[in-house]
């Protein structure tokens, strides 16, 4: 496409020039963000966690080795409770054939209950017609 | 992993980023801060230029795309400030010829008014040199549409500017 006269005049415009002192400026802040970037990718990679681990512990190691020993006590007892205290179910014998007895007679006794309940709950549920006031009144003075 | 020459982009590119930002943002500032946000992604992201043909093409994009941003962030909240900042800012570099100074502070002004659409592609195609398929190709529209809005934005600039072009030529 050819440029006219007008775009010609528009073209030969000298934009302004970036300021010199940018360029040191924004490579410098893009490298350290670069680098810092660089830094957190490599503090989550699984290699330099023993390196890492050893830094953290090395300044103080009777304190960790002290803390190690404590926490390993701490298991060695409560495996050792837990070994010699039996469990519920355990301790618990099997019922005798009396309270076997008795169990199943509490048993059908809940049963027919149960089945009276139920009966009258359903007498209740049945909508219930309005008598006439007479009767209602025999009711009531019986 | 090797990371982007980050001179190399800097010395090819960023004389025609910060043009183009600044003709979006009409503010240095912003301009400093977008550049700034451009090369630290290249930084953080070494593969972001891996199997890319036109870097130039692909840094507009990213420069576009940022500025966009921007002047979302901002929307009517800081019209004040930009209303200050286009008076204060100069886009071109001033000459000896006190009519051309004129006519370029105007041309400045008149491109201010322009949507930024069209302030883009009118950017890219005079000062980039860019054709409208790479101007489509940067800013991800139809070579159609930059060519629409690259005439729709010329002929605004005609209209404003015609009594003065007029005058001095």
């Amino acid at each position: 496409m050819n440029l006219d006269d007008f775009e010609q005049k528009l073209q030969r415009q000298t934009l302004r020039q970036i300021p010199a002192e940018w360029r040191a400026e924004i490579l410098a802040t893009a490298g350290r963000k670069s680098k810092a970037e660089g830094r957190k990718q490599e503090w989550f990679r699984p290699s330099s966690l023993v390196p890492r681990l050893s830094t953290i512990l090395w300044p103080h190691p009777t304190a960790w080795a002290g803390l190690a020993a404590v926490w390993i006590l701490i298991l060695a007892v409560n495996l050792s409770i837990r070994d010699k205290s039996p469990g519920v179910a355990e301790k618990s014998t099997p019922p005798s054939p009396e309270v076997i007895v008795e169990l199943k007679q509490q048993q059908r006794l809940l049963a027919e209950l149960m089945g009276a309940h139920d009966t009258r709950d359903a007498d209740r549920s049945r909508p219930s017609v309005p008598s006439p006031r007479s009767e209602r009144a025999e009711i009531l003075a019986a | 992993m090797r990371g982007p020459d980050l001179r190399r982009l800097y010395d090819e590119h960023a004389q025609p980023l910060f043009a183009f930002l600044l003709n979006l943002t009409r503010d240095e500032a912003d301009t400093r801060d977008l550049l700034q946000e451009i090369f630290i992604k290249l930084a953080r992201n070494p593969d972001l230029l891996a199997g890319v043909r036109d870097e130039r093409a692909f840094l507009i994009r990213l420069a576009h795309n940022a500025a966009i941003d921007l002047m979302r962030r901002r929307g009517t909240r800081d019209k004040t400030r930009e209303q200050f900042a286009a008076e204060t800012f100069s886009l071109f570099a001033s000459g000896a010829d006190p009519d051309e100074n004129t006519f370029r502070i105007a041309l400045a002004e008149a491109l201010g008014e322009l949507p930024p659409e069209q302030r883009a592609v009118v950017h890219l195609k005079l000062w980039s040199g860019l054709t409208f398929e790479q101007i489509a190709s940067a800013l991800d529209i139809p070579p159609n549409t930059a060519a629409s809005r690259y005439r729709y934005g010329l002929d605004k600039l005609r209209e404003r500017l015609r009594p003065l072009y007029e005058e001095i030529k």
